[in-house]
């Protein structure tokens, strides 16, 4: 029986016609696969190899290929790893995926080898954000990455700092008062001109935002879709090519990009019921959540509470239903157009929360909180502060709750053969 | 005759000990070495202070007896961190030391508990259930159940300078046979260090040339019940140590025992000798020593923050060094004091041990330091002692709930290296953790523990109901429409303006209302930290029973699943420790898990299920 994961294959080169393409294949008995499919000695791409020679399938010469080899220690995703340069035509490409599909691989799903790098320890969980936060935004993975990891070290150390002093003062300053090791009211403003630097850094890896609007039926989840997603120009500037497709469409509010995402209605039957179930299955991908009722009659269930999501609440179709006093409720009305306005800003203003554009933002927060606390005097509350942004630290330096999520969000936004 | 429950030793730890057991409608024997000093300050006068403040109020409300002996005998009141936030307040106080002692035997002979003095040399019957003890001169005690809290007595070593003598304290002899009879019943026996500074003559010392530290006005008393307020006030004085102090320091340091090595033991560095502070802090000559009062009309005073165990010429150097004492006599010599206490791995969270069914710790045994730990372990070993004679399961308190259950998960579960003490930051839920809301936090667990009178359940269940009618009031929206809970909620809000906004909250009791308000100001971090460790919990507790072989789980990285097959951990918890299990890999275990969970759910019946469920207690 064979332990390994089971071998992934997918081309890495963009779709379509070019000189030269590359697939990728990934997993223990990769090697097996390409000597058997190039009639090599069983052996030959043991270690770092690089092969010319001619795939085989069926008695049928597919293509004249090269073939680099790496073994697991050096390999990009920790597994033994081919990389299979080919010529670039579509046609050329689906028969050798196939042949190698036929002979034990099965095709990656998106993201899935950088997930195996970071499963194996190749990647850390920072890395993963870096890199998708880079592909999309088209900047240089290797600088940004380094410099970031220097500044959440750093970060790191100033939190730290803060923290011994703070639980130093909370437990001894007062009865010894000579005891202290330096000023808190300094320490903490390293620490947030720290958090500011980081946010500056981190401000240009920012992807997508992921919106989910969800809430009862017959709340006008559907009427402010359409009007989101149908009549962008009359409401959204800069909206090149919004896109509609089913129930998600592509949009861009003030110069941000957005997944906007129509759901089934919470409270409904049959069909309704379960799909409204899937999407609470599956929350932890989005970074932000409408949540639409009438008169905010309906409160969100809990399990949305529990995410690193943002809620948004949404007292909808003001025009039919009354308000709600609680200020916590947007009043909104998609027909009339109140509170829209608000609610574009609420939708489009912070990044996404898993991304580290996301976490260095609430590190920012805290830090900001933390030094206005300390000067209120209110110990107790900037020492909850500080242990919550070293659990959003822990996400990024890959230690500890939770960072799952983050990766997780980050490798669904790559493509197929990353 | 047998007795319920027997408590060795007459400490902080024993008195509520036998306290609780009696309260629990048992009888109690307690035996001391020394009947006269039963509730003895053995180091500093005083009761309280950060998180430790909030444990007193926390035995308070389980009936347990420190909170009225403190208030009855205190010298001076302070809240510390006033200004700090009402989540890390500690009420602490000085205390009368001899008044209090004198309080708690009275409270043990009114209370009913029986008093012997002896020593007690073993443990008696087989380790898994004894009968009783062995004393040196009363022979053989039978009992149902044995409380062990016997300080820095098991096997103790008093050092001073060149001197080296067995005491279990100054003045008294050492449980060295008792010692002795748990290393040979396979107790894991390690030992710890603590030290003490010199009392000096009142008389001697230049008062006038300190500064007066005096006590605060202030109504708080640490006991919700109706007790007596001592109406004696004396201040505390402050001097400090110079660079004559350390020089004089450093000059003995040949004679430390610390430094020599001649203590195994490890102190604690929370209260580091004066030796340990020159060493660690060269650079700094200057240290604040706190004058305390031993007592209203006692002779002598407390040097807090010179522990010592150098020789009595260099204390006497040391002492007269200081501004104000240029002419003190030292009444007693500080001293170190090196003991046995027993590993955690022995413990268990109901306190009991792990190899018996009925012998139950206390105190300094349990690696712990500070009178108010020990009076908290005490009651919830001696509730839970009498709580097995009764054939009832014994309990253990919750840790987002107290002081008392953080103190017992830490100490029983992980141990340390040093005495333990309770800090505020031990406790992930602090900022519902307070002094304020001790009552009512403690009600539901006193009523199960079974240690709370009849009165005091009348008491707390009133506080209760004007709970539930505060929050109905705060429900109630004042003028521009904004709830009372919302106005808690803003930064600096008073109970004047809730009063004010809300005009049926001017019914409420104050105090409630405030420590209601204090409720809601902080519920959103509150409920967070809760769901936070609920899901940790669920996930530690995860038993990995049902793995067959790791080598097949592809969620794991290689090196992982090879290490995790050698190691094979009960727990998802004990699979993290592990070396080389990356916390990727624990996700990645839960993953494995869960999408085996779901299938279970169709094939198995609900025995397999429960592999995944928390453990219980």
């Amino acid at each position: 029986m064979n332990h390994a994961p089971d071998v992934i294959c997918a081309p890495a080169t963009p779709e379509g016609t070019s000189a030269l393409a590359v697939i990728r294949m990934s997993g223990r008995g990769s090697f097996r696969i390409l000597e058997s499919l190039m009639s090599l000695e069983p052996g030959r791409l043991e270690g770092m190899r690089r092969k010319l020679g001619q795939v085989k399938s069926k008695g049928k010469i597919l293509d004249s290929v090269v073939a680099l080899s790496w073994p697991a220690d050096r390999s990009y995703t920790g597994e033994e790893m081919v990389e299979i340069t080919c010529h670039g035509v579509p046609a050329i490409l689906r028969d050798i995926l196939d042949a190698l599909i036929e002979h034990g691989a099965r095709r990656a799903e998106p993201g899935e080898f950088t997930r195996r790098a970071f499963l194996n320890g190749k990647l850390s969980a920072m890395d993963v954000m870096a890199l998708a936060g880079t592909w999309e935004s088209g900047s240089g993975a290797e600088e940004l990455s380094g410099k970031i990891r220097h500044e959440v070290r750093n970060l790191s150390e100033l939190l730290s700092v803060v923290e011994e002093i703070l639980e130093g003062d909370i437990e001894f300053e007062e009865r010894f008062p000579d005891s202290g090791g330096g000023s808190i009211e300094a320490a903490a403003g390293e620490f947030l001109k720290a958090a500011e630097a980081l946010r500056g850094m981190t401000a240009i890896l920012e992807g997508r935002i992921r919106v989910l609007i969800m809430g009862p039926v017959n709340s006008g989840k559907s009427t402010l879709f359409n009007l989101l997603a149908g009549t962008e120009t009359a409401l959204i500037s800069e909206a090149p090519g919004t896109t509609r497709d089913g129930a998600s469409a592509r949009i861009t509010v003030r110069g941000r990009e957005l997944l906007l995402c129509d759901t089934a209605g919470t409270g409904g039957t049959g069909i309704d019921r379960e799909a409204s179930k899937l999407v609470l299955e599956s929350i932890g991908c989005w970074d932000r959540i409408a949540w639409l009722s009438p008169s905010g009659r309906t409160p969100p269930p809990d399990s949305l509470k529990c995410g690193a999501m943002e809620v948004i609440l949404v007292s909808s179709r003001s025009d039919e239903y009354p308000g709600t006093d609680d200020e916590d409720w947007l009043s909104m009305s998609a027909r009339t157009g109140e509170g829209l306005d608000r609610f574009m800003e609420l939708i489009s203003g912070a990044p996404g929360n898993t991304s580290l554009e996301g976490i260095s933002n609430r590190l920012l927060n805290l830090a900001r909180g933390v030094s206005e606390h300390i000067s209120q005097g209110e110990y107790d509350m900037a020492a909850i502060l500080l242990s919550e942004a070293r659990a959003e630290l822990k996400v990024i330096l890959d230690e500890g709750d939770g960072f799952n999520l983050s990766v997780e969000r980050a490798l669904s936004r790559m493509c197929v053969g990353k | 005759m047998i007795f319920d429950v027997i408590v060795v030793g007459g400490g902080h730890a024993g008195i509520e000990a036998a306290l609780a057991a009696k309260r629990l409608s048992c009888s109690v024997l307690l035996i001391t070495a020394n009947l006269r000093r039963i509730g003895e300050m053995s180091c500093n006068p005083a009761i309280g202070g950060i998180a430790k403040g909030t444990l007193v109020r926390e035995v308070d409300d389980l009936d347990g007896m420190m909170g009225l002996a403190a208030d009855a005998t205190r010298l001076q009141f302070r809240m510390l961190n006033r200004r700090k936030g009402p989540a890390v307040q500690g009420p602490r106080v000085q205390s009368d030391s001899r008044r209090y002692a004198e309080f708690q035997h009275a409270a043990l002979l009114e209370g009913g508990v029986a008093l012997l003095q002896d020593e007690v040399t073993a443990l008696s019957g087989p380790t898994d259930y004894l009968n009783g003890v062995i004393c040196r001169r009363s022979g053989r005690i039978e009992g149902r159940t044995v409380v062990l809290s016997v300080g820095t007595f098991l096997g103790g070593l008093l050092f001073r300078g060149k001197e080296r003598w067995r005491g279990g304290r100054s003045g008294d002899i050492s449980s060295d046979l008792l010692d002795s009879d748990l290393r040979r019943r396979m107790f894991h026996v390690e030992r710890f260090k603590t030290g003490t500074p010199p009392r000096v003559v009142a008389a001697s010392v230049d008062i006038h040339a300190l500064e007066a530290q005096e006590s605060e006005e202030s109504d708080f008393s640490f006991s919700f019940r109706k007790g007596s307020i001592s109406s004696r006030v004396m201040p505390c004085y402050i001097t400090s140590t110079n660079a004559g102090t350390a020089e004089i320091a450093r000059v003995h340091m040949d004679s430390s025992p610390l430094m020599t090595g001649r203590i195994e033991g490890t102190g604690p560095r929370y209260c580091p000798s004066f030796e340990d502070k020159v060493i660690k802090f060269p650079e700094r000559t200057r240290h604040n020593v706190y004058v305390e009062p031993m007592g209203w009309g006692s002779r002598h005073l407390y040097l807090n923050g010179i522990s010592t165990s150098l020789s009595r010429r260099a204390q006497e150097g040391m002492v007269r060094s200081l501004r104000g004492f240029e002419k003190a006599e030292i009444a007693s010599y500080g001293y170190a004091v090196e003991y046995g206490y027993i590993h955690h791995s022995d413990l268990t969270g109901t306190l009991r041990a792990r190899q018996s069914q009925n012998l139950f710790t206390a105190g300094q045994i349990c690696g712990t330091s500070g009178y108010e730990e020990a009076a908290a372990q005490g009651l919830l070993a001696g509730a839970n002692a009498a709580r097995t004679v009764r054939g009832l399961d014994p309990l253990r308190p919750d840790r987002m709930e107290s002081y008392l259950g953080v103190m017992i998960d830490d100490i029983t579960a992980r141990g340390g290296n040093e005495p333990y003490r309770l800090f505020s930051s031990r406790a992930e839920n602090r900022l519902h953790i307070r002094q304020d809301n001790a009552d009512r936090r403690m009600h539901s667990f006193g009523m199960e523990l079974g240690t709370l009178s009849e009165e005091s359940d009348e008491r707390l269940t009133a506080t209760l109901a004007q709970e539930r009618m505060i929050r109905q009031h705060l429900q109630l929206a004042g003028p521009g429409g904004v709830t009372g809970e919302k106005l808690c909620r803003r930064p600096g809000a008073e109970i004047s303006d809730l009063r004010k906004s809300i005009p049926l909250l001017r019914e409420m009791d104050k105090k409630i209302l405030w420590s209601v308000m204090l409720d809601e100001k902080y519920s959103g971090y509150i409920s967070r930290s809760r769901r936070k460790m609920e899901s940790r919990q669920r996930a530690s507790g995860v038993r990995l029973d049902s793995i067959a072989s790791y080598m097949e789980i592809e969620e794991l990285c290689w090196e992982s699943r090879e290490a995790l097959e050698r190691e094979k951990p009960a727990t998802l918890a004990d699979a993290g420790r592990v070396p080389g299990v990356r916390p990727t890999d624990i996700e990645g275990l839960l993953i494995h898990l869960s999408s085996r969970c779901s299938t279970w759910n169709d094939t198995d019946g609900p025995e397999e299920r429960k592999n995944l469920d928390v453990p219980a207690g």
